[in-house]
């Protein structure tokens, strides 16, 4: 690791809608983007779409006519980033652009859609199948923003965003790239759904599922400065760790992760937690932020109850992080029980006003993973 | 910047079940390649490179649940089987691997199990089938899986990006070694043949019913193969410290994107030429220390004529005296394992002093007749520096550059 690496760019399209400002704005007004599902397999499923995305708007290639969701939502929120940043796609230089992008599940709905001509048909479809191999949202970005650099599609289940932001923080660090676009993406698909219903236990809220992206623009420092670039915040990527659990749920037991988390919250003042509103989770992660932060006084928050939860939810918790920096603004959770009976200063109700200067992302996720990331003022 | 060793090494092929039946089967060109059995397949191409049933992973298995073990696919345990033989090889211990970074190159995962219960489902079969099966064991579940089984708990990632999603992982590992963030990182490569891969290369028509034949003048297309390989990479500081045999060495790495199609690759082979020239100068070599490219060579009309472009670029006149290889011809496309069981055969070359052939070649397309392709039966030779690219579907290019280890 050698240079600082800056966010100076962030498009989010979320279940607030398109563009940073309408998720900023969701998240400070405290409003809930989840409503009722309407669909008959879950008829108490509630669920955040990105609404009004039109593919018409963010493809320019021939090839992009047929891009599926999960790459769409990924290729809106790069070209958000890139405005947000003022950097025209032309004006990158392609072979110094690297691109990182996360999914926890890729293309879900396409790849249902292929089985089915599969079983019926005994043959795939070749226009589908470009679509369902997991790079796909790489690959439409590369060719719809000519970057050629570096690329990486990362998935680590909950974490992939920070996952995929750290890796793309490492090329601008190490000098491989000066610009990277890093980010993640999920869709909603109906098939989702099911996992919460099949899963959760009766006493249960119905749990709000989400679809969405973020992308940040990471710059390196001479970069940014040689353009006068605005600039959110220092990005500083932790090579992560990982806990005893079990392989496809959550650890039993919250102090190994409150051991590897407790030197990263020792001087952050807000932390931008997974809570998702699942009760494993949200216990879990309490515990383990009571112990890492041992009677310290930090501000919780997290993004995903509003937006719902997916995969990718991660990214958006990071480009949270770096606005409640430049806005000197915390937004509130809807609400984590978990986290007030341990006394934590858990942000509800209304947005807080702070100076907010550090900024961890705890990065929790299925399977032991953490892979947090840190933001400072700049 | 630390010097990255490779201490151990594991492979699971249609050649073997381990890293000894590899070394075998690519000294004498035998080809594995026999009718897909694993599933149904409705289209025009029946040829595989499959693994056979093997033995469980017996340290890897004893340390996770039998429930767990259950809900693992059959990537997850490939993965687990080719960690364990790489684990013993190395010596690495439960203490030293705590701190161990794990990369997993996969494109997959469970796919092949999912659609199996999906048939299953469809067909009445079972009524109790829950697609939380397949959306609670996504790609990722394979580092997990392997995390949970070795005690491997330093930073851990799954990377994709189709057939270079393991030269990604090991490039990962490396830079994760060569920086100092941990001592040790495992590199894995791990995937399964599946009705969707298989349906969709065959739809794409990239598939040749008659087999792959990499160079080729006749050649037609791609065998789909399966298996999992995995690296340790190791501080060679390290390594020496704990008297552990110095099998090989990463030199360089490089990655770039071509930008250019969703299926096919660039036929100027741009950003191929950029990744193979960037891990020639991470590794501060020219292009005359290298004695030996194991190619991405799939067989498709388009990749290895694109491959030869970028070839030439590099090594301009020389290119004819330096021998180039696809082991694919024997192997298979493994897709998210073929660039780790790629760089283990190219450890293997550089270790045993065997050049690997390109074992269905006959005839060799004019346009490339000056080359040396290593044709039918591996081959005795001395070998210094080798290297080894994977392009993956939609662009994504990995070369690395491996040297033999001292």
């Amino acid at each position: 690791m050698t240079g600082d690496v800056l966010v100076t760019g962030i498009g989010v399209v979320s279940g607030f809608g398109l563009g940073v400002d309408a998720f900023w704005d969701g998240l400070v007004a405290a409003r809930d983007a989840c409503v009722p599902a309407g669909i008959p397999e879950a008829p108490d499923a509630r669920v955040a779409r990105v609404e009004g995305l039109e593919a018409r708007r963010w493809v320019r290639s021939a090839q992009g006519r047929r891009i599926d969701r999960t790459s769409l939502l990924a290729l809106a929120a790069a070209r958000l980033a890139l405005d947000d940043a003022g950097t025209a796609p032309e004006a990158l230089q392609s072979s110094r652009t690297a691109l990182a992008l996360g999914s926890a599940f890729g293309n879900v709905q396409e790849t249902a859609a292929f089985l089915d001509r599969i079983f019926d048909r005994g043959t795939g479809n070749p226009m589908l199948f470009p679509n369902l191999v997991m790079n796909a949202p790489l690959s439409y970005a590369a060719i719809e923003l000519g970057t050629t650099g570096p690329s990486a599609m990362v998935t680590e289940q909950d974490a992939s965003g920070e996952a995929a932001i750290a890796w793309g923080a490492r090329q601008v660090a190490a000098g491989g790239a000066d610009v990277c676009l890093a980010g993640a993406a999920d869709e909603l698909a109906t098939e989702l759904l099911t996992i919460g219903r099949e899963t959760r236990t009766a006493s249960d809220a119905e749990p709000c599922v989400g679809e969405g992206a973020a992308v940040l623009v990471l710059e390196s420092a001479a970069r940014a400065r040689e353009r006068a670039a605005r600039c959110y915040a220092r990005l500083v990527p932790h090579a992560g760790f990982g806990v005893a659990a079990p392989v496809h749920g959550w650890p039993a037991e919250p102090s190994e992760l409150a051991r590897g988390l407790a030197p990263l919250v020792a001087d952050v003042s807000l932390i931008v937690a997974a809570a998702s509103g699942e009760p494993v989770l949200d216990e879990l992660e309490a515990e383990v932020l009571a112990l890492a932060l041992a009677g310290r006084r930090a501000a919780l928050t997290a993004p995903r109850r509003a937006i719902g939860r997916f995969g990718a939810g991660g990214a958006l918790a990071v480009a949270a992080a770096a606005l409640a920096i430049r806005h000197g603004m915390v937004p509130p959770i809807m609400g984590w029980p978990a986290a007030r009976t341990r006394g934590l200063d858990v942000v509800t109700g209304a947005a807080r006003p702070a100076s907010v200067r550090d900024v961890l992302v705890d990065g929790l996720a299925r399977g032991g993973v953490c892979r947090p990331l840190r933001l400072e003022a700049a | 910047m630390r010097q990255v060793a490779v201490t151990g090494l594991g492979a699971v092929t249609a050649l073997g079940a381990d890293v000894a039946a590899l070394a075998a089967g690519l000294a004498d060109g035998r080809s594995p390649l026999g009718p897909l059995t694993r599933f149904v397949h409705g289209g025009r191409c029946q040829l595989a490179a499959e693994v056979p049933e093997l033995a469980p992973p017996a340290a890897a298995f004893g340390a996770l649940r039998t429930a767990t073990i259950r809900r693992l696919s059959r990537p997850d345990r490939l993965a687990l089987i080719t960690i364990e033989q790489a684990l013993r090889e190395a010596g690495l211990k439960p203490p030293e691997l705590a701190g161990a970074g794990l990369f997993v190159g996969a494109t997959v995962g469970g796919m092949g199990e999912t659609e199996e219960a999906y048939r299953r489902h469809r067909a009445g079969e079972d009524r109790r089938y829950r697609l939380s099966r397949l959306l609670g064991t996504p790609l990722s579940t394979s580092a997990s899986a392997a995390a949970q089984a070795f005690g491997i708990y330093g930073p851990r990632a799954t990377f994709s990006t189709a057939c270079s999603s393991s030269a990604l992982a090991i490039a990962e590992a490396a830079a994760a070694v060569a920086s100092a963030t941990v001592p040790a990182a495992i590199a894995v490569g791990t995937d399964a043949l599946c009705r969707i891969t298989f349906a969709g290369f065959d739809a794409l028509q990239t598939l040749d019913p008659q087999g792959c034949r990499p160079f080729d003048r006749d050649r037609a297309g791609l065998t789909l193969g399966e298996g999992a390989a995995a690296l340790v990479l190791e501080d060679i500081e390290h390594a020496r410290a704990r008297g552990a045999r110095v099998i090989a060495r990463v030199l360089g790495h490089a990655t770039t994107t071509d930008a250019h199609h969703v299926t096919a690759p660039d036929p100027e082979g741009q950003a191929a030429l950029g990744a193979l020239r960037g891990a020639l100068d991470a590794a501060a070599l020219p292009p005359e220390a290298v004695d030996y490219v194991n190619a991405h060579g799939t067989g498709t009309r388009q990749n290895d004529e694109a491959e030869v472009r970028v070839l030439r670029a590099v090594f301009g006149d020389r290119l004819p005296r330096i021998p180039v290889s696809s082991t694919k011809a024997q192997l298979g496309h493994c897709l998210g394992a073929a660039g780790a069981v790629e760089a283990v055969v190219t450890v293997l070359a550089l270790d045993g002093s065997l050049l690997p052939a390109t074992a269905t070649l006959r005839e060799p397309d004019p346009a490339w007749s000056d080359l040396d392709l290593v044709p039918a039966a591996g081959r005795r030779q001395p070998l210094e520096v080798a290297l080894t690219s994977s392009y993956g579907f939609g662009g994504h290019n990995v070369t690395l550059v491996l040297g033999r280890g001292v």
